[in-house]
């Protein structure tokens, strides 16, 4: 899977990384595999389309961790 | 508090009570109102008739963070309707500090006369104007700072709103040098142009604050509200908004293939890497530019930047996301550098950069230039300045550069451009745009970021969704509150109640703030009613219904029947 961070969860983490990970997983495994804090997150999104914690991770999917936003101005 | 009135017929100014059905209302709930009272709504938007309001909201001028927001109203020469945008800056502060509940500019000076309106403490007066005269807002707020000093606040339009073009705008100076806050939306600078209006200059109020009905409610109040912001993931000193500011989205609407793209050909743009925040905050630094900076008096979100050039000189300030998306990647120029400077052309001819940013979509989709082509595009854009006959359909906005160019794919509701997301891919941005009495506009009620609510991609819920925005964005319109400030206030609305009566000493409820929020929708969609706009004139474009944006393939897909059942929650 291809994986990016944003913002502020990047600093001492690498933006992009593709992870070979195996068995059914959720976003709640791949954030405790890479030692993000959950509470840290605040978007989601799983090959474009905005996705949940506990959402299952497709082996071959892009997904990206966001920190809290919101609408812009 | 008092009520300016201000004649263009006679050229005289009045001050007066303040009618009693206004008593209880600000920022956009008073310029609504006072337009449902007072304008017949058929009216000719630019016309005598129209009248230009602005009002500090319910919180203005009373030292709450982030409250400090002017509402401009007016029937909107884009839309045909009601018309409410709002700026930071100083003058909302500087308005409630002097007691002065609205300014009501009405008739018409004799054509092509150009006044100033000046405002220093209880005494306020017209001047003559005409050496202003094609001057953009920078240089007639230099002007004007030099003339009345540089603690006086200036509002003001730009050539685009001397030739009354559509898209045009009302910029409000701020704290220090600031100069581009801008009431942006729906053409009100083009109102403001047609009363023969240049500029506006408020003097320093005195007084600390406005009047406290029940001070310690209110102090208690304050403090907390501007706590639990400091405390906000997104909104505190760690949080994305004061970082990144408002291009700290600029990724994850990409992401999400709701990025505007050449004329809203597609949501995902190729280019988007070198346009999000992170991309600004470590330009703007490395070059000596300012972030994290306020745009109004004691706001701790503090979301502003100046951008500079690699010299080290100022561009423009600041840079936010949807101007990011309308002139960036709608344009498909993935150069921030490109989009600031095609941002400081748009602030000095005084015009709004997302009608702006549309049209420019439209005329390059005409072939007039090139996507990605920053040099064919800021031709186009002097040429609003210059007076051309092209430079000044672009200047009135996307649909009439369409209309001219024959062009179908027009990005708009309600006559006014879509913002920074295509309702294809957020599809609860497309109910508001769809439904909203102000047209396409995202401070209606905006979705992006309702996590765990409604799918974006999917039909169900976004009606309820869209209803529940528009009336918080309503509460945040009328108490002169910034978007961003929303979460204190949606968590617990007894935080508002308690600020507003400590001010006023009203004895609200809950319940009664409630009511009044969705009193602001009621009076805006009876105004619209009045003035001859049906459901027809609200859907979204027809080719958003037919033609896939990629990367999701989505189409709008909302039937009507569910747009048509928004109010039916009202």
């Amino acid at each position: 899977m291809d994986l990016e961070l944003f913002g502020q969860l990047l600093p001492g983490a690498q933006r992009r990384q593709t992870l070979n990970l195996e068995g059914p997983l959720t976003v709640q495994d791949v954030t405790v595999l890479l030692g993000l804090d959950p509470a840290e997150v605040g978007l989601i999104v799983i090959n474009g389309v905005q996705s949940e914690m506990e959402d299952r991770v497709p082996p071959d999917c892009r997904l990206c961790f966001f920190p809290p936003v919101s609408g812009g101005s | 508090m008092k009520l300016l009135r201000v004649d263009m017929d006679q050229l005289t100014v009045r001050w007066e009570q303040v009618p009693a059905v206004y008593e209880r209302l600000g920022g956009r709930a008073l310029t609504s109102r006072l337009l449902l009272e007072e304008i017949p709504p058929s009216c000719d938007a630019l016309g005598r008739y129209n009248k230009l309001v602005l009002a500090p909201g319910l919180l203005g001028g009373a030292g709450v963070t982030t409250a400090g927001r002017l509402s401009v109203g007016a029937k909107s020469p884009l839309t045909g309707g009601v018309k409410e945008a709002n700026a930071g800056g100083t003058a909302g502060d500087a308005l409630g500090r002097l007691g002065i509940k609205a300014v009501v500019v009405e008739g018409q000076p004799e054509k092509g006369e150009l006044y100033l309106l000046h405002v220093l403490g209880d005494s306020a007066q017209l001047l003559p104007a005409a050496y202003l005269r094609g001057l953009g807002t920078y240089a007639t707020s230099d002007r004007l700072r030099a003339e009345h000093g540089a603690e006086c606040t200036v509002l003001s339009i730009g050539q685009a709103g001397e030739y009354l073009l559509t898209g045009a705008d009302i910029a409000c100076t701020g704290e220090g040098d600031q100069h581009s806050n801008h009431a942006a939306r729906g053409g009100l600078g083009a109102v403001m142009g047609s009363k023969g209006l240049k500029a506006i200059v408020i003097g320093k109020a005195d007084a600390r604050s406005v009047p406290l009905a029940e001070p310690d409610l209110f102090r208690a109040a304050a403090r907390r509200f501007a706590q639990e912001l400091i405390n906000d993931p997104k909104l505190g000193p760690k949080g994305g908004t004061h970082l990144y500011g408002t291009a700290a989205i600029t990724a994850a609407v990409n992401e999400m293939g709701s990025l505007p793209t050449r004329n809203f050909g597609s949501g995902s743009f190729e280019g988007a890497a070198t346009l999000r925040g992170e991309q600004m905050r470590e330009t703007i630094l490395a070059r000596g530019g300012q972030i994290g900076t306020r745009c109004m008096p004691g706001c701790v979100i503090a979301c502003r930047n100046l951008y500079v050039d690699k010299a080290g000189n100022p561009i423009v300030g600041t840079l936010q996301y949807e101007t990011i998306a309308l002139l960036g990647a709608n344009l498909g120029l993935d150069s921030l550098d490109d989009v600031a400077r095609l941002n400081y052309l748009c602030n000095d001819l005084g015009l709004d950069t997302i009608e702006t940013g549309a049209a420019l979509g439209v005329a390059i989709e005409a072939g007039h230039a090139k996507f990605g082509d920053l040099e064919s595009i800021a031709g186009l854009l002097r040429q609003v300045g210059e007076g051309t006959v092209l430079g000044r359909l672009i200047g009135c906005g996307a649909v009439a550069t369409g209309q001219a160019l024959g062009v179908r794919r027009v990005p708009v509701v309600l006559g006014q451009a879509m913002p920074g997301y295509d309702p294809r891919s957020l599809k609860g941005n497309g109910v508001t745009y769809a439904t909203s009495p102000m047209g396409a506009d995202h401070t209606a009620g905006n979705a992006f970021g309702a996590r765990k609510e409604v799918n974006p991609l999917g039909v169900q819920g976004q009606r309820e969704l869209s209803l529940k925005l528009q009336i918080i964005s309503a509460m945040l319109d009328s108490t002169g509150l910034c978007l961003f400030a929303r979460p204190p206030v949606i968590a617990d609305p007894q935080l508002m109640v308690d600020m507003i009566n400590g001010i006023y000493g009203w004895g609200w409820t809950k319940e009664d703030l409630d009511r009044f929020n969705r009193d602001v929708l009621r009076t805006e969609l009876e105004f619209n009613r009045r003035a001859g706009i049906t459901a027809a004139d609200y859907r979204i474009p027809q080719y958003m219904r037919e033609e896939p944006l990629a990367p999701h393939g989505a189409t709008f897909d909302v039937p009507d029947s569910e747009l048509d059942a928004v109010f039916d929650g009202l």
